[in-house]
């Protein structure tokens, strides 16, 4: 995470934070979510998107709101295929120099950030979705 | 790879799919004109292929395809008979170009050789066909056409004039007056109809020296007797048919000679008199990047959606004068699954396909080794995707080899065994839950467990002295590198292949188990994903959630008087069997007062007496349903739940039967557990 890169900055489960553009294939609005019977910790349901059933994060998952009740406003498609849902976005930044912070230890997104990105005298986390893939399939075999 | 040549390798694949169509019907006797037409066919597929390949840069393949394309031409010439080995031969080298061009695919380098396998075979069929010491026999003059007509006849109608007659078949004149305007699209309807009643040689344009007009065309073809009106000439065409040769006439020293030039027909004379068979159609194959039809289907997914949501607001209307719209709603969910069941059928291709890939290589190598082998196919009509079709040929092939090299004993170490002399390979194909399962049994000695425990000890693989168990070991098989052949067979035991056939199975989302017993043979079995299906089901209702349990799992549909309550057991038809209701197996909340359905599951392909028969309690039945299957994503994966379908009213989720029982015995046993 040490090179500039583009990072969209979105906001979900009440948590603003900053995602890569690079792990992005695409935004779109928020449709209801579908929840699957005795689905898998972590996922909240499904979505159709392009014709194929879309898995969609239960923020749960780390200590947030799950947000059932409502659709969400956007939901950002990662690579891998898997839905976030968000409530807002605020834009696109560029990574500052001088690389990220080491998260508290207290933070309960910690398991799936890389770190926290200064901007604009805050600190704000840097989702990271090969660690968040992790920790849902962690929570699968647990189960 | 350069991505803009994705059509030409498309191409190809189509090419072989033809290819070895045309060879299965050379395997089954045919009347001549369909044995040419399909030789015809051949040249040209491999004439086209030595093309293309010459576009990829592969100029060895391209050898290779020309290699090939000389023999049909000279079984075209009718200096080839189509023997049963000449066919074998043909379908090796088939085989062998298509199993090069896959790897040319992955980025594999060219080998010395791609028919290297057949050559001394291929060097025979080429002596064998080479013209004799002096004159080629031509007897075109027995023709009775005049000497300017003749000369118009090209090498090979001449060559196919003279093998006819040799092979006593009559040839016959189809004379035809066509209007200038539309002479094109006449000529090639009669040429066909003529062709179908036997071999079309050749259609020769006539110079009439009279005041009609129009062009005039003189067809030769090659059968006992015309059918005037089949051919579908019109009144004003001025049809005429006419005697043009008489076998009886050749020389009776050159019909007893078996000489090269005799044409290819099985039974000749008898085939030829019976009706002509249907001839394989070349049919039009339109080629599309499958991202189009993605896309087609996405958008008629949004389409679905718009119909659904117009539907909810029109429900929620609730005006009697809306129950025609509500109709058309319907029609309109009908005519929007049938379009979706036709694109995903464009996607499909039958199982069936796969095993006319594998069937010559058992046949050949069966040969070869000198095992006989009874080779039985069950599931043909199952259906899996064509991207998955390419990908599992290979893989098949080489489980195949392994079979038959490892696998099967001699003849005579079978007898000595007690077996029959005969082996077996069974290879079928079911459809199991979200999975299509491939099983290749063979009734051969069974893996060598106790070589490859020490194989495994000194490759590193497994600790000495440990217990492994007989799974771990068949395990071991797959592993990189892991062969317990010492020395490499022609055919298989290199130490590659098994670990490859994992690693492409479970590219594919899939998986591969082993399990064997000691001379009484081997089970590979293949399970990978299918992520789309037109599945039949039963609706089912389980308090607000429906669901489909798909109808070749399902036993019997039954209401009972008395409420039921999982963990009971209930009579049915004089079998005492466990009942457990959906909710409990799929961890919702049961019903209090119990439910009044059930449903008879029964594992598939599971005999009465054999299988585990379970009464799942359901809410309510509501009917039937054809729908289109959606897998979940791996992230998503639900115990019991083998995927979902979009419905008027939202998704309905389709169960897997056999993960259901699993899961109702699970139930079962923790209720016996806490009482």
């Amino acid at each position: 995470m040490s090179e500039s890169r583009i990072l969209l900055h979105a906001k979900a489960a009440g948590r603003a934070f900053l995602l890569p553009v690079s792990e992005l294939r695409e935004v779109v609005p928020g449709v209801p979510v579908t929840p699957i019977p005795s689905g898998p910790p972590g996922i909240q349901g499904v979505v159709l998107h392009h014709g194929e059933f879309l898995p969609v994060l239960d923020w749960g998952v780390v200590g947030g709101d799950s947000g059932h009740a409502a659709p969400p406003a956007v939901l950002a498609v990662l690579r891998p295929r898997l839905g976030l849902p968000l409530e807002g976005l605020a834009g696109t930044v560029e990574t500052p120099e001088g690389g990220l912070n080491d998260p508290p230890a207290e933070d309960a997104w910690r398991p799936i950030l890389a770190g926290l990105c200064r901007l604009e005298n805050q600190d704000l986390p840097v989702l990271d979705p090969d660690r968040l893939l992790a920790l849902l399939h962690r929570l699968r075999k647990v189960r | 790879m350069d991505p803009s040549f994705d059509d030409v390798w498309a191409e190809c694949e189509d090419l072989f799919v033809q290819a070895r169509q045309r060879l299965a019907t050379l395997k089954s006797p045919q009347p001549p004109h369909v044995v040419q037409a399909s030789v015809n066919a051949l040249f040209r597929t491999t004439h086209t292929l030595k093309g293309m390949a010459g576009m990829l840069g592969f100029p060895r393949f391209s050898q290779a395809a020309h290699r090939m394309e000389d023999i049909f031409d000279l079984m075209r010439q009718g200096r080839l008979r189509s023997t049963d080995s000449l066919i074998e031969t043909l379908e090796a080298g088939i085989q062998a170009l298509e199993s090069g061009l896959t790897e040319l695919r992955r980025g594999r380098p060219e080998p010395e050789d791609y028919l290297h396998a057949i050559r001394r075979q291929l060097g025979e069929l080429e002596a064998l066909a080479r013209p004799s010491e002096g004159a080629v026999l031509d007897l075109t003059g027995l023709l009775d056409l005049p000497p300017d007509l003749l000369k118009a006849l090209s090498e090979y109608e001449r060559t196919r004039v003279t093998a006819v007659l040799l092979a006593g078949i009559p040839i016959q004149g189809v004379s035809v007056r066509l209007d200038l305007a539309t002479f094109d699209d006449r000529l090639r309807s009669i040429s066909e109809a003529a062709g179908a009643q036997g071999e079309l040689i050749s259609t020769l344009p006539l110079e009439m020296h009279d005041d009609r007009d129009g062009l005039f065309f003189l067809l030769l073809v090659a059968t006992p007797a015309l059918e005037t009106e089949g051919l579908g000439v019109l009144p004003e065409e001025n049809l005429e048919v006419m005697a043009l040769a008489d076998p009886d006439r050749v020389p009776a020293s050159l019909k007893a000679d078996p000489g090269p030039l005799v044409a290819p027909p099985p039974g000749p004379a008898q085939a030829a008199s019976d009706s002509p068979a249907a001839l394989p159609q070349d049919v039009e194959v339109l080629r599309l990047p499958a991202q189009r039809v993605d896309a087609l289907e996405a958008r008629l997914m949004t389409v679905a959606q718009v119909r659904d949501s117009a539907s909810l607001a029109l429900r929620g209307i609730h005006d009697p004068s809306l129950a025609r719209p509500m109709a058309m709603m319907g029609e309109i969910e009908a005519g929007l699954l049938e379009v979706q069941k036709a694109l995903l059928q464009m996607r499909m291709v039958k199982v069936e396909s796969l095993f006319q890939r594998i069937e010559p290589m058992v046949r050949a190598l069966s040969r070869d080794m000198g095992k006989p082998v009874r080779l039985s196919f069950q599931g043909g009509d199952l259906e899996l995707e064509r991207s998955l079709l390419g990908r599992l040929t290979e893989p098949f092939l080489h489980l195949v080899r392994n079979a038959l090299d490892h696998g099967l004993e001699s003849p005579e170490e079978r007898a000595a065994q007690g077996k029959a002399e005969t082996g077996s390979l069974k290879i079928s194909a079911s459809q199991r839950g979200r999975n299509l399962r491939f099983d290749l049994r063979d009734d051969g000695r069974g893996f060598d467990l106790a070589r490859i425990e020490a194989r495994g000890i000194a490759m590193g693989l497994l600790k000495e002295g440990q217990v492994h168990s007989a799974e771990d070991l068949h395990r071991l098989a797959l592993e990189p590198g892991f062969s317990t052949k010492e020395r490499a067979s022609q055919i298989s035991g290199r130490g590659v292949g098994m670990d490859v056939v994992r690693a492409e199975v479970e590219g594919m989302g899939g998986d591969i188990q082993i399990s064997s017993e000691p001379r009484r043979g081997s089970l590979v079995r293949l399970s990978l994903p299918l992520s789309r299906a037109v599945i039949a089901c039963l609706k089912v209702r389980c308090g607000q959630q429906t669901f489909g349990v798909p109808l070749n799992h399902v036993l019997r549909v039954q209401s009972s008087l008395a409420p039921l309550h999982g963990g009971g057991r209930i009579e049915v038809l004089g079998r005492d069997l466990p009942m457990e209701s959906l909710q409990a197996c799929l961890g919702l909340p049961e019903p209090a007062g119990g439910q009044q359905f059930f449903v008879v599951l029964r594992q598939q392909g599971a005999a009465a007496e054999a299988g585990l028969d379970l009464a799942l309690g359901v809410d309510e039945v509501a009917g039937r349903v054809e729908l289109l299957l959606r897998s979940l994503p791996e992230l998503a994966h639900a115990p019991g739940i083998m995927g979902g379908s979009l419905q008027e009213d939202g998704v309905l989720w389709v169960l897997d039967p056999e993960a259901v029982m699993g899961l109702a015995m699970d139930s079962l046993m923790k209720r016996v557990a806490d009482v």
